[in-house]
């Protein structure tokens, strides 16, 4: 047992981790945490989603360079033939995606076309809250996908079961009805100033544990907030702690996040689930540089997470699933950019994929009011991953069986 | 729970009625200062509470005058506040720099004498969210802060006609450039759906059909103007009206529709009142037919909101989280504080509420979304660093001396004081009886005393609720 796992089981099996979990969590559950954390295993899949907020450009992403209606289209964002980094004779990435290219010949990423849902939503807000909840009915999108799921999984006493990395808001897709997942800006930031004085900070921890009167849900919700901070943020100092690794990770947030995720994985924390978003994709206006900019950021940042969790041997119990909420409309509009559309490719990244191209491409001349029909449901991605990746009945998270898109090895 | 459904809306909006189980005392009084303000020191509260309910609230909405026509007349002399603010204004512009506009507005927040009008610039900033992130020219977002400023107790139709026209906000829309040809839908769809309808008021094909009237509406070189040869001069059916409209119908057609004094009146009763849950349509109705007849001007609205029986009731004292902002400003004003602006309005970036930075076209959602681990330890972390900053001072000195000017004396005394003075809701005996031992026995000089007590008490669960 390597020095770091043992510091881990030492916090793990502390009190304070007890209390990470919901107030609401069954007794029994607490009984048997100490047996859970002893009998914890580092082997299990890691989910790593990363959000493209605002509507990536798919078009211009996975381009159908070979297809004169996307000339016609795109009349001045359109990316020749000689510039993209082909996939076949008819698609090609962006030629700011050499790293997705390489992990596409390395085996490690698939493509997944035409990804969407029947009648799709327009509005940024709707439709990621679609794609967050997998509710069509506002009525019912109180809580996530990813927040469902780990609702029903989550063993009382491990480490947080997942972790959003981000100054923005927490996601939808991972609200959940007893699990509280942690949104992380800075992990080096991500503790209590106490100036070194481990008394000060005994005694704030006890005044926010002694039990509330009455239902005030907002006190109780911040009483569990601030104690699930106290201890999510003690384990997570102690996972930093010593990471070494040979891949250069460019310099951009994302790939700081993504090297984040790797030491914390490398450590040995059970958290099954890490959340990032890289916003900016609502390219209205001028697209050419600022698409180019984040297609770089993406794909530079997750070949770097591919190759240094294949270095230290974890990038087959790793997956790397990026989605938008939508992608854009085939014609460019007037100010060299475009706007709201739907169907778009999603990205598998990993050792345990099915690598290339999967479905449909979708038609640039056969549309839906302008935008890309969709052939493969976005439920059918998410149910591969609940049930081959995280060993889970899909149904009971979806709402219905989907059958899934067949992505994974 | 806060459980609304049995609220009567005759009962919740009837004026405040002082009573045994709700009276008006300086707990009451610093509810009300947190809500359409940010705080009140000792002083303030024990003034509140002479003047009774209305007269503290008409003189934080009226700033003195009896009725919001007065208010213009007689503009705020107390101090040169405003001339100050303006000079420092200028100041920040000649750096260029939007960043710079953060801890300009916390010092009109911390210094004004009229607080409800920096709370409702606030609220009108993240309605209207328009970010510096995009509109990187500092003039425009100086701009469209006066244009928030300017309506922001006045009336909302102007506002959003202003907003129609107003280049920060069309910059940030991608809507610069709209042409006969190829209308640009952007600025149509957010009018509808995040300004004054939401979603389910309108359909796909109103905001292609709405998209037409504002063609030919660009900014060319920051100035807004309107180009006739691109406006599309034809007939265009939207929300059920049809005619030649151009984009001013469009917005007026908006403003008439009943949704948009609905959705306003939620908005803001979300703002003052409570967080969650969301408020039965039986209580907001009241307050969105008054919004209609006083032609959607706000301040009539908001008086009736702050003046009435739900306000003071269990449903609102502590039924909302401190924003970013509140807490910060709210903490330095009860402290008769003062503090390295700049910092502040860093460290509030980090903690989710960047002033001009709003996180995207929806503005700040509020509520729980403040809270997650990173900001719950970051906003204990940042009290903590404001009381021990060098450049924070306490009634220009330590806080030693606020504590004794406002007469307290001993540990329990201090504890209670303080806890009426920043936490809006009660805390358990224990926890009282716990920061009682902590000022009896932590070590050092008087006011590092009192700061441990402070930094103790912003750590609690009950100190992030307003």
């Amino acid at each position: 047992m390597s020095p770091n796992r043992r510091q881990f089981l030492k916090t793990t099996l502390g009190s304070s981790t007890l209390l990470s979990m919901s107030a609401a969590a069954p007794q029994f559950l607490l009984q048997t945490s100490a047996a859970a954390a002893t009998a914890k295993s580092s082997s299990e899949n890691v989910l790593v989603v990363i959000q493209l907020s605002g509507g990536n450009d798919g078009i211009n992403t996975v381009i159908p360079y070979a297809d004169d209606a996307y000339n016609a289209n795109r009349f001045t964002l359109r990316i020749g033939s000689g510039q993209v980094k082909k996939i076949d004779d008819q698609l090609g990435f962006h030629p700011a995606m050499g790293g997705f290219s390489d992990l596409l010949e390395d085996g490690k990423l698939s493509v997944i076309q035409g990804v969407g849902y029947p009648n799709p939503n327009r509005s940024h807000f709707s439709s990621m809250d679609i794609w967050h909840t997998c509710h069509r009915n506002e009525k019912n999108r109180s809580s996530g996908w990813l927040g469902r799921y780990l609702d029903r999984s989550t063993v009382a006493g491990s480490d947080v079961p997942a972790l959003h990395l981000g100054a923005d808001r927490q996601p939808l897709a991972l609200v959940g009805e007893n699990i509280q997942t942690p949104t992380v800006s800075s992990l080096e930031d991500f503790k209590l100033d106490v100036g070194g004085d481990a008394r000060l900070r005994e005694s704030i921890q006890k005044r926010a544990e002694i039990e509330r009167a009455g239902d005030h849900s907002l006190v109780s919700f911040m009483r569990q907030s601030s104690l699930n901070a106290l201890s999510s943020s003690e384990r997570v100092q102690e996972a930093l702690k010593g990471y070494k690794t040979s891949v250069d990770y460019p310099t951009s947030g994302l790939a700081k996040r993504l090297r984040t995720i790797a030491q914390l994985i490398d450590a040995g924390m059970n958290t099954r689930i890490y959340y990032l978003t890289l916003g900016g994709f609502d390219t209205h206006a001028n697209q050419g540089n600022a698409h180019r900019a984040l297609l770089t950021e993406l794909s530079d940042a997750v070949s770097a997470f591919v190759r240094d969790l294949g270095e230290h041997g974890h990038d087959k119990r790793a997956l790397v699933m990026t989605f938008s909420e939508f992608g854009r409309r085939v014609k460019e509009n007037a100010s060299a950019g475009t706007d709201h559309g739907a169907a778009a490719p999603m990205f598998l990244a990993g050792g345990k994929i099915k690598p290339g191209l999967i479905g449909k491409t979708p038609s640039l001349t056969d549309l839906d009011k302008g935008d890309l029909k969709h052939h493969t449901d976005f439920r059918q991605v998410y149910a591969a991953v609940l049930e081959q990746w995280l060993k889970f009945d899909s149904a009971k998270i979806l709402g219905k069986a989907y059958e899934p898109a067949d992505v994974l090895a | 729970m806060n459980d609304l459904g049995a609220v009567k809306p005759d009962w919740a909006w009837a004026p405040f009625e002082p009573s045994a189980s709700q009276p008006w005392n300086r707990r009451a009084a610093a509810h009300l200062y947190r809500r359409a303000g940010f705080g009140a020191d000792s002083r303030q509260l024990d003034a509140a509470v002479k003047q009774g309910a209305e007269g503290a609230i008409k003189k934080l909405l009226y700033a003195g005058s009896s009725t919001l026509e007065d208010a213009p007349a007689k503009p705020l002399a107390k101090g040169g506040f405003t001339m100050k603010a303006d000079m420092m204004g200028s100041m920040v512009m000649s750096g260029g720099k939007p960043q710079a506009l953060g801890a300009w507005w916390l010092y009109r927040m911390l210094h004004t004498p009229d607080q409800s009008l920096e709370k409702l610039t606030l609220f009108w900033h993240g309605h209207f969210a328009t970010s510096a992130a995009k509109v990187t020219d500092a003039r425009m977002i100086k701009d469209h802060d006066t244009l928030l400023r300017r309506h922001a107790r006045g009336n909302f139709g102007q506002l959003t006609h202003g907003m129609a026209k107003d280049p920060a906000m069309l910059v940030w829309l991608d809507s610069t450039t709209n042409r006969k040809r190829r209308p640009n839908e952007n600025f149509s769809r957010e009018l509808m759906e995040l300004f004054c309808l939401r979603v389910g008021n309108y359909t796909e094909e109103d905001i292609r059909e709405m998209a037409r009237a504002f063609t030919g509406w660009e900014i060319r070189k920051g100035k807004f103007l309107v180009n006739d040869r691109q406006h599309d001069k034809g007939s265009k059916t939207f929300l059920g009206k049809t005619g030649a409209f151009k984009g001013e119908d469009a917005v007026r057609i908006v403003l008439e529709q009943p949704a948009t004094a609905r959705f306003i009146a939620r908005k803001l009763t979300r703002y003052f009142v409570c967080d969650e849950p969301e408020m039965p349509d039986a209580l907001i109705e009241p307050l969105a037919i008054l919004f209609r007849e006083n032609d959607l001007q706000v301040a009539p609205l908001v008086e009736r909101i702050l003046r009435s029986n739900l306000f003071y009731s269990k449903h609102a004292i502590a039924q909302k989280v401190r924003s970013p902002v509140e807490l910060g400003i709210g903490l330095l004003r009860s402290l008769e504080a003062t503090a390295n602006l700049q910092q502040l309005n860093q460290s509030l970036g980090q903690l989710g509420q960047a002033l001009y930075y709003p996180p995207n076209v929806k503005g700040w959602d509020g509520g729980r979304a403040w809270i997650n681990s990173s900001t719950m330890l970051g906003r204990n972390n940042l009290v903590r660093r404001l009381l021990s900053d060098k450049e924070t001072r306490f009634k220009g000195g330590d806080l030693a001396a606020v504590v004794k000017s406002a007469g307290v004396d001993g540990s329990e005394a201090t504890v209670d004081w303080l806890l009426e003075l920043l936490v809006a809701s009660e805390t358990p005996r224990s926890v009282r009886a716990s920061l009682v031992s902590l000022a009896k026995t932590s070590k050092g000089e008087p006011h590092r005393r009192i700061a441990a007590v402070i930094h103790a008490i912003s750590a609690l669960p009950e100190f992030q609720l307003s």
